[in-house]
């Protein structure tokens, strides 16, 4: 075979090796019910956020009678920026008016004219609509004053429209930086729970290929690189599509429940944060793959798989050292080692510590790491996926026994 | 041996402290049925992961046609391990098709050649089954349509029959006699030696990681001493030299004669004596031979 045509046959071979791992995975009932768990769990949790964190009565439906019907537009325009949702439904009369506000349906009914407005309630009137028909009818009493001394409400309006407050912030990123550091913790903590997740599940698919003895059977068709290299790529995709769904569902969630608001940085976080699960998830992978290829048995993979758990879950405790000392030197140093980098780099992303520069460096520290531990870590594979039965030692599969 | 089909030359492997293949050489001709006998840890498992190339020997080659074996040859060989050797929990034809994908079969060969095979041994309507819901016989089934599917030149089977009925023994035999007409070399492993010797056309018995025979089923039957069985009245054997009595059975006795003996001179003899009731050849079975090869004795030799 010439080697153009190896080249074009090993890659439908990958490509075949692939597909199987990533529809294995995804049609895996675990996978859906685990999925949809998380988006569920992720939404009741903003939503719930969104509740405890806002006034009283998120949504105010007001009934508008006669002339205050075109109240409805101001009434919205004032409300809105302070989280409130002001719904408007014109009513016919006084009396049906009143009805609906004894009866739960209406919040409050306003009546009148805009510069003299009245409402009815059944208890009291929610502060922001208050203050809001305040405004209007403040507004409305100007205008009037101003047109009976003959002067124009539009063009006064549009010089007192002008006058504003200029803010100068000395440390602009301040006020902005505790909800992007959420934003980049969650991304985080994401990521975090995805490696160990995926990670884990390159291990078992390893061990369970070696238990049922068909990697024999595939490695006499395949390379163990291509194997290895299927497996990590398949799984890994099952892992993106998850983060893909689960980030999405909570931009969307977040992004129509009004009161929280989501700082700009969130789509840009989750995009950080997916570059990070691909870097992660293959340096992780491979490690992982390499330690579940020592050993025979289901049961004996948690064992095998310590110590890459135990470097994972240092990234996390790392985290919240960073999050206190997100500016000391160890804590960037930190945040660029490729073991922990998938894991703390997202965050100083998210807060906007990271510059463009060590960004860079940590990447390309990883993407070295990666290169050599493609080497090493398909070496011990390949010398230790076949030998089925007691625990192979890291050294014994570094010299390999075929 | 002819340069066709599979040719082992002189295997060897260690692991560890162990040899567990020593100086192994066989062959295997197109259209031939191999049986590989030997006991647990005797080195078949051993020299047929060489075969297939998961594993490298220490030294000896294995060859194909004459020529070292390449990974383009490898891939036409169908190899069912001892155990299992497919995912559990994959449906069947899902998993006939990635193999033959693997072995270089285009989408569409490969899932006509699934659905053909998965028909052919009666599973045509589990092709969406998870292997492990399946029977052991079945299991066995698909395990041996996973190793046909991409049209091997070579298979090379691990103890195929393991744990089948006979029922399921006949149709695999049935097919392995089949495929093995149209030009497939067959290596198969097994404990059942009269399977072996009814399926083989040739045998290898392997015995601490040697070759201790090797040859037709004929030939290993006919190697040890010429034996007759001969019922005749009691007696007839007295002025005979050369020849032993090793077993009696009334007057049924088992004579094992020396090379200089004449087995006519043995049949003059009994008629002599007077009504000759039996008169013919003893072959040992492949099992004798297995026994008295791995140094058991054999039931008849208390005498």
């Amino acid at each position: 075979m010439r080697s153009s045509e190896r080249g074009v046959d090993e890659l439908r071979m990958l490509g075949l090796i692939i597909r199987r791992e990533f529809l294995t995975r995804l049609r895996s009932r675990f996978f859906l019910i685990a999925t949809a768990l998380v988006v569920v769990v992720l939404a009741a949790f903003i939503v719930l956020q969104a509740f405890v964190f806002s006034r009283v009565g998120t949504t105010v439906t007001v009934g508008l009678v006669g002339p205050a019907q075109s109240l409805a537009q101001p009434l919205k325009a004032i409300a809105s920026p302070v989280g409130v949702t002001v719904r408007t439904r014109d009513v016919a009369d006084e009396r049906s008016g009143r009805d609906l506000v004894r009866s739960g349906d209406l919040d409050a009914l306003v009546s009148g004219e805009p510069a003299h407005p009245t409402a009815v309630v059944r208890d009291s009137l929610s502060p922001t609509v208050e203050s809001a028909l305040n405004q209007i009818a403040r507004q409305a009493a100007l205008n009037q004053a101003l047109t009976s001394r003959g002067v124009d409400p539009g063009a006064v309006g549009s010089e007192v429209a002008g006058a504003r407050v200029e803010v100068t912030a000395l440390n602009p990123d301040v006020s902005q930086r505790t909800p992007r550091q959420v934003v980049g913790v969650v991304v985080a903590i994401a990521l975090y729970v995805s490696l160990l997740v995926y990670g884990n599940l390159v291990a078992q698919g390893v061990v369970e290929e070696k238990s049922n003895r068909i990697v024999e059977v595939l490695l006499a068709a395949v390379r163990p690189r291509q194997l290895l290299l299927g497996k990590v790529i398949g799984i890994g995709l099952v892992g993106i599509v998850q983060l893909v769904v689960v980030g999405a569902a909570g931009l969307l969630v977040t992004s129509r429940t009004q009161a929280l608001q989501i700082p700009e940085i969130a789509p840009a976080a989750v995009a950080a944060g997916l570059l990070w699960f691909v870097l992660g998830f293959i340096l992780y992978a491979l490690v992982y793959a390499a330690a579940g290829a020592l050993v025979s048995r289901q049961e004996e993979v948690g064992m095998v798989t310590m110590p890459i758990t135990m470097v994972l879950l240092g990234s996390y405790l790392a985290m919240f050292f960073l999050l206190a000392n997100p500016t000391s030197p160890v804590a960037v140093g930190l945040a660029m080692l490729p073991p922990l980098a998938p894991v703390l780099m997202p965050v100083r992303m998210a807060s906007g510590d990271a510059a463009v520069w060590q960004v860079l460096l940590s990447i390309v520290l990883t993407v070295a790491t990666i290169a050599a531990l493609n080497v090493l870590a398909a070496r011990i594979y390949a010398n230790s996926v076949l030998r089925i039965g007691a625990r192979i030692s890291l050294r014994e599969a570094w010299r390999g026994q075929r | 041996m002819s340069a066709a089909g599979l040719q082992v030359v002189g295997l060897a492997k260690r692991y560890g402290t162990v040899q567990a293949v020593r100086d192994v050489t066989l062959g295997v001709g197109p259209g031939e049925v191999f049986g590989f006998v030997g006991s647990n840890g005797a080195g078949k498992t051993t020299t047929m992961r060489a075969v297939i190339g998961v594993l490298v020997p220490d030294a000896g080659r294995v060859l194909w046609n004459g020529e070292p074996m390449t990974f383009a040859t490898r891939r036409r060989i169908g190899y069912m391990p001892e155990e299992r050797g497919l995912y559990p929990k994959m449906r069947i034809g899902e998993q006939l098709d990635y193999l033959a994908g693997l072995h270089g079969m285009s989408a569409a060969d490969a899932a006509r050649s699934t659905a053909d095979w998965l028909r052919r041994f009666g599973l045509g309507d589990r092709v969406r089954d998870q292997l492990q819901s399946l029977s052991h016989g079945n299991q066995q089934r698909v395990q041996l349509a996973a190793a046909l599917v991409f049209d091997p030149v070579l298979l090379v089977l691990d103890e195929p029959f393991a744990g089948l009925d006979p029922e399921a023994v006949d149709a695999m035999s049935a097919v392995l006699r089949q495929r093995a007409e149209t030009g497939l070399a067959v290596i198969f492993s097994s404990h059942q030696l009269e399977l072996v010797e009814r399926l083989s056309d040739r045998v290898g018995i392997i015995q601490h990681g040697r070759m201790i025979a090797n040859g037709t089923v004929d030939e290993l039957r006919g190697s040890g001493p010429r034996r007759l069985w001969v019922d005749a009245p009691a007696g007839w054997n007295g002025g005979l030299s050369g020849v032993r009595v090793v077993r009696a059975e009334g007057t049924r006795v088992l004579v094992e004669l020396d090379h200089a003996a004449d087995d006519q001179a043995v049949l003059r003899a009994a008629l002599a004596a007077g009504p000759v009731r039996e008169f013919a050849p003893d072959r040992p079975t492949l099992l004798d031979l297995f026994r008295e090869a791995v140094n058991e004795p054999r039931p008849d030799a208390v005498l």
